[in-house]
């Protein structure tokens, strides 16, 4: 592992950003608004009440259980053996959520960008990219994360700029869509959206203070949820209940309807670029924690090798869905439904059991 | 092969090693042996009967590099004339080394001195009358500035040190000699200040001095490359300037510079990705002009790195992004042309490349006629032609002409060659290929490090620093030095 401690609050807080923020620019909007209708603007907001508990005890037990990782942690509280499996239950977590959610954005450059283009060599030539960027080490991903977070929140910005005169924020009424049940459950059952958040605590120690490691990840993740919330609001309040439910990638929806003048009609490659460098490197982070924690669970130290079977295994499980809907639709869904209980309680029978042996009274 | 290889270096050591005898005559057939004299045509040998004490004497030195009217001045005549107890005493030069074996003779006589051998003592006299040939100091030919100091360095390390002096009054600026090269011996001069600069970098660079195992190590040019770290690597890891006033505004904040006799610049270790990008020049503007060069270099990067594969990028598979009537115009124009559009960009590319090589080497008679035969042939007689379009010529220009706005001649080959593989990452996949490749190239550009740097501090890693990245801040705000380099003292002026 190549960590000089180097990293500080800031690129924690960009490798967080990026990492999470760039769900606003997927096909996630879409499946929320397949139940919640116009209300879905609201799930990210009580997702993340409902997931916020859990994540902050997270956050205390690392803070108490000194010089560990997740999963380092996970083993000392409940014993080698049981640790060990529930570490390989978040692995899978973490290695299906990046192998859908590849699948998924391989499915919109392909759509938007390259529709002649064979899905498999997009996703080769994609996951090559990813997985030299890996290589490179977190260090560098940090660096690489915070310098270019600027100019990728700059074109985010800009976006909205641009829409601004296109919302009728009258949209939003009903503003609990479908109906207030159903936006809660959905709520409760998307929280797993934010399961990336858990992922990255296996970086803990990377951070040259784990305080900074704690303040970067809460501040970024605080920043996301209204990053998220604002974008939402505005696919809502632009494309309207009855449209948003069929627009796949609401984003890039938006950034082919907005022009830079009357000149510059189509911009959208303009956004397109800077969406490919948060997506490459969302995928480089991606990556690069999930080998870690297969890494820390079968006490391979030196894990970077790992980083090119993984790969390999993201193309040749990501292409094995049919099509992008059953991807998006079925796997995808079932598979956050799965994870939000787990993220939400899991932490609550952690905290219960460190207390239990009396370790949080030191 | 390699035994008799190694014995003969091994019977070459005795006699270098050899004390000197107390016997003149013994003294002087050695050293005729080994200059060879009779054949050297400038080694010289001139013996005198010393007043003083009325012993029979000796000199040796190689007529070419001493400077004669000194030796006559303040050598010969005194040794000749004057009464006086030691040598020390008599003759007038103003440094004069004792040594005790030829391994040291042959040292001090390769590096302009003049040896005294007397009769019946053991020790010889090196006195430093040394005088190479150099040119004068002259204006910079490749590092112009408009604003600011015009001295260029020359090849001679004196008058280097004494340009770097005069602007730089500080008696912890030391001036350290390193030998290197095993047949020739020449020496390496690290200049840095004693009461800035890190011990772990310099004892860095202090051993990899020492690790070059080569015959010669003969100018700064060379040396460079046996100090880096990666040569395989398309990222230069050292700063390579001809500039004295950049090279003392870098010993200010602890860098270490390398300086050798024969070479006419210098090397500044460690360095990071804004030493490439500055120049001395924007800290010679006031803020907003010097910041205003700061941007348009940002852009000549850009335009220089990726014009061409933009354009390759987005006519190929983004066309739709391009307003109607543009598109419209570029399709007309290469409505004759036969090749596909990524050859035509190789082509022109590759004519500049070309152009500018041949520019370099052309004798200066014939300097105009390659501009004229360049600007007509490989410019309008190609378009005419329909080997390519006309927009062609303004993307290459463009990213020619940019190339030039990066001074230093390091970065400018690193972007020249890059431009040909994000041309040929846009000819394959379009933007998805283009930001791929450029993301890897900026990813491996965050791993260099130079001499423990990572290539991007003060940015990302952040560090204590003046913060002059992208953009400066006004010369009265920065306070302090780069952290990075740990120096001994960071604060450079007071809040």
């Amino acid at each position: 592992m190549q960590n000089k401690g180097f990293l500080r609050l800031k690129e924690i807080l960009a490798m967080t950003l990026i990492l999470v923020g760039i769900k606003l620019s997927d096909s996630t909007p879409a499946l929320m608004a397949q139940k919640a209708q116009n209300g879905f603007w609201l799930i990210p907001l009580l997702s993340f009440i409902c997931i916020l508990p859990s994540f902050l005890i997270m956050l205390y037990l690392l803070k108490k259980y000194q010089d560990k990782n997740i999963v380092e942690l996970l083993e000392s509280l409940t014993g080698k053996w049981i640790g060990k499996c529930v570490g390989i239950l978040l692995f899978i977590f973490a290695f299906l959520t990046l192998t859908l959610d590849s699948r998924n954005y391989i499915e919109q450059i392909k759509l938007l960008y390259f529709p002649e283009s064979p899905t498999d060599l997009i996703y080769f030539v994609f996951i090559a990219v990813v997985f030299i960027g890996a290589k490179k080490g977190i260090e560098v991903i940090g660096f690489t994360s915070w310098i270019t977070l600027f100019t990728i929140k700059a074109a985010f910005v800009l976006v909205l700029i641009l829409i601004y005169g296109d919302i009728v924020v009258q949209r939003i009424f009903p503003i609990f869509g479908a109906s207030l049940p159903v936006v809660l459950s959905e709520g409760v059952k998307k929280a797993g959206i934010f399961a990336e958040l858990f992922f990255l605590l296996i970086a803990y120690q990377s951070a040259k203070r784990t305080s900074m490691f704690r303040k970067g990840i809460l501040l970024a993740s605080i920043i996301v949820l209204l990053e998220i919330t604002i974008f939402y609001f505005v696919y809502a309040s632009v494309f309207d209940y009855n449209s948003i439910k069929k627009i796949q990638f609401p984003f890039h929806d938006i950034t082919q309807y907005i022009n830079l003048g009357n000149f510059l009609t189509n911009i959208e490659t303009i956004f397109m670029i800077f969406w490919l460098f948060a997506a490459f490197i969302k995928f480089i982070i991606f990556i690069y924690i999930t080998t870690w924690i297969f890494g820390e669970i079968f006490a391979i130290r030196n894990f970077e090798p790992l980083l090119l079977p993984f790969s390999f295994l993201v193309i040749i499980i990501g292409l094995s869905p049919f099509n992008s809907v059953i991807n998006e639709l079925v796997f995808r869904e079932t598979l956050l439904t799965i994870m939000s209980p787990f993220f939400i309680i899991f932490p609550f029978v952690l905290w219960i059991i460190a207390w239990g042996k009396g370790d949080l009274k030191q | 092969m390699v035994r008799s290889f190694k014995q003969s270096k091994k019977s070459q050591t005795p006699s270098k090693h050899k004390k000197i005898s107390t016997s003149l005559q013994d003294n002087i057939q050695e050293s005729k042996q080994l200059f060879s004299y009779g054949v050297n045509k400038d080694f010289a040998m001139r013996t005198i009967q010393i007043h003083f004490n009325k012993k029979d004497a000796c000199l040796f030195y190689y007529s070419s590099i001493v400077n004669g009217p000194m030796i006559n001045l303040h050598v010969i005549k005194p040794l000749l004339e004057r009464s006086g107890e030691s040598v020390n005493n008599v003759v007038s030069i103003e440094n004069i080394e004792e040594v005790d074996n030829f391994e040291k003779i042959i040292q001090n006589i390769n590096s302009g001195k003049i040896i005294l051998l007397i009769d019946g003592d053991d020790t010889a006299y090196a006195m430093d009358v040394a005088d190479f040939a150099h040119r004068n100091i002259s204006i910079t030919e490749n590092e112009n500035t408009i604003k600011g100091p015009q001295e260029a360095f020359t090849e001679s390390l004196n008058s280097n040190i004494s340009l770097i002096r005069k602007q730089l009054h500080n008696n912890h600026l030391i001036n350290e000699g390193v030998q290197t090269g095993e047949r020739s011996k020449n020496e390496v001069n690290l200049v840095y200040i004693k009461d800035l600069v890190n011990e772990d970098i310099l004892e860095n660079v202090r051993s990899r001095l020492e690790q070059i195992a080569t015959d010669n190590v003969r100018n700064i040019e060379i040396l460079e490359q046996y100090i880096e770290e990666r040569p395989y690597s398309l990222i230069p890891t050292v700063l390579y300037t001809e500039k004295p006033d950049k090279a003392s505004s870098y010993l200010e904040d602890g860098f270490i510079i390398l300086l050798m006799d024969s070479s006419s610049a210098c090397l500044i270790v460690p360095v990071t990705f804004w030493s490439f990008f500055h120049s001395p020049e924007d800290r010679y503007l006031r803020f907003f002009y010097g910041n205003f060069t700061r941007a348009i270099r940002l852009f000549c990067f850009y335009l220089t790195l990726l014009i061409s594969a933009s354009y390759v990028a987005i006519s190929n598979f983004h066309s739709e992004m391009i307003p109607p009537d543009l598109l419209l115009a570029i399709t007309a124009s290469r409505e004759r042309v036969p090749f596909p559009l990524i050859v035509e960009v190789l082509i022109m590319e590759i004519a500049f490349e070309l152009i500018r090589e041949a520019g370099l080497r052309i004798p200066n008679p014939l300097g105009p006629t390659i501009g004229i035969v360049g600007a007509l042939i490989l410019g309008q007689a190609a378009v005419q032609a329909n080997i390519i379009s006309p927009i062609i010529v303004i993307v290459a220009a463009l990213s020619g002409l940019s190339s030039f706005a990066l001074a230093d001649i390091n970065i400018n080959f690193t972007v020249r060659l890059m431009r040909f593989i994000f041309i040929l990452a846009a000819g394959a996949f379009g933007m998805l290929a283009l930001t791929g490749a450029f993301l890897l190239f900026f990813m491996y550009a965050a791993s260099i490090k130079s001499f423990g740097i990572p290539f991007f501090s003060p940015m990302s890693p952040h560090f204590l620093s003046s913060e002059d990245t992208v953009f400066r801040k006004p010369i009265k705000k920065e306070i302090f030095r780069p952290n990075y380099l740990h120096p001994k003292d960071v604060q450079k002026k007071s809040k």
